[in-house]
């Protein structure tokens, strides 16, 4: 499979790549297959909290690096799905505790064990956003439709260029159709003809996203979260399903219009 | 937003989206290029003043810019044109 080792990066921080690493991981893992998740941004660790897995870490992946235990020994594995695993990043070092080799010789170690493993790369374009992408042969850049984060997407696309990765796929994340609507916010084909990338999937806002994170429970364990059901499309179409994705749909009323020339909304 | 910006927007002004892509298609052609974002007035304001000794030269139409699509990265495109007889 090409799409085995993922990478999810954006350059700008807080655009959801922890939280796109996690559902779509989560997902895939529901299908049943053997997924890892490598949490790469050493110094501050996410991707356990997301996951809901913070309290049953013992090793780390700086553990695995000095030698203390293999990889599988430092694996956390996630009791909802049982094919899910996760490679916590070390909270108290600094991000130059882990190199590309290192990441690299743990991506190799894990290769022929799981059917896919996914990096959550750190935010910045420095050295641990290279480290984060160097195994990977899949790329995806999170970006909300925000001025700064496509500026950063684009620099982040351009560096993978220069790192003779292939082209990253596009993620749009938190994507608000009456926003959309209203003409206050870009739209997925503005941001298609700014960025010009593969579009890999459109995550909509989700107001119950903070209850999912604050719970430890991604989006796509729950059939009616309007997020998970693209995060599941968007592991689908890592499979190779080929699935539109779905129109943004919003008309405001002329109640609503009146109400917002009004109104203080 | 007051009423007043609200009615401004409802009627003629561009949508923030529009203003959005407008300024990001330009960070990113700078960006893209490695200039500075100033790169083209300055450049600009160099070549008017070297042409101004040349009275054939139409400088009011000298055009300056970064041209788009990825082949043509790398460059600055620069029109000077010749007053007509």
């Amino acid at each position: 499979m090409a799409d085995k080792v993922i990478c999810v990066t954006s350059g700008k921080g807080g655009v959801g790549k922890s939280t796109v690493t996690a559902n779509v991981a989560t997902a895939l893992a529901m299908k049943g297959y053997k997924v890892v998740a490598i949490d790469a941004d050493i110094g501050l660790r996410n991707l356990d909290l997301v996951l809901g897995l913070e309290n049953r870490i013992v090793y780390d992946i700086v553990h695995v690096i000095e030698g203390v235990v293999p990889p599988e020994k430092a694996l956390v594995r996630d009791k909802r799905t049982k094919n899910l695993y996760l490679l916590p990043a070390a909270q108290t070092k600094d991000k130059s505790a882990v190199k590309p080799e290192d990441l690299v010789n743990i991506v190799e170690d894990l290769r022929d064990k799981f059917d896919f493993i996914f990096i959550d790369s750190p935010a910045g374009i420095e050295e641990g956003f290279k480290t984060a992408v160097t195994p990977a042969d899949t790329i995806i850049v999170v970006a909300n439709p925000e001025m700064a984060s496509i500026r950063d997407a684009d620099r982040v696309v351009g560096l993978c260029d220069v790192m003779q990765k292939p082209e990253p796929k596009l993620v749009i994340n938190r994507i608000d159709p009456k926003k959309v609507a209203r003409g206050d916010m870009l739209d997925v084909d503005d941001v298609l003809q700014v960025l010009s990338l593969d579009l890999l999937g459109v995550v909509p806002e989700d107001k119950n996203m903070v209850s999912y994170i604050n719970r430890g429970e991604p989006a796509v364990l729950f059939e009616d979260s309007i997020a998970g059901r693209e995060l599941r499309n968007i592991a689908d179409r890592l499979l190779g399903k080929e699935i539109p994705i779905p129109k943004l749909t919003y008309s405001e009323g002329f109640l609503e219009k009146l109400k917002r020339l009004f109104g203080s909304e | 937003m007051g009423f007043v910006d609200k009615l401004r927007e409802a009627f003629g002004r561009p949508p923030a989206k529009e203003v959005a892509k407008k300024r990001l298609q330009l960070i990113l052609r700078y960006d893209r290029a490695g200039l500075p974002p100033n790169a083209v007035e300055a450049v600009k304001e160099a070549i008017l003043k070297a042409l101004e000794d040349f009275p054939f030269i139409d400088t009011k139409g000298v055009n300056i810019h970064i041209p788009e699509g990825d082949s043509e990265q790398g460059k600055i495109e620069i029109e000077v044109p010749v007053k007509n007889k």
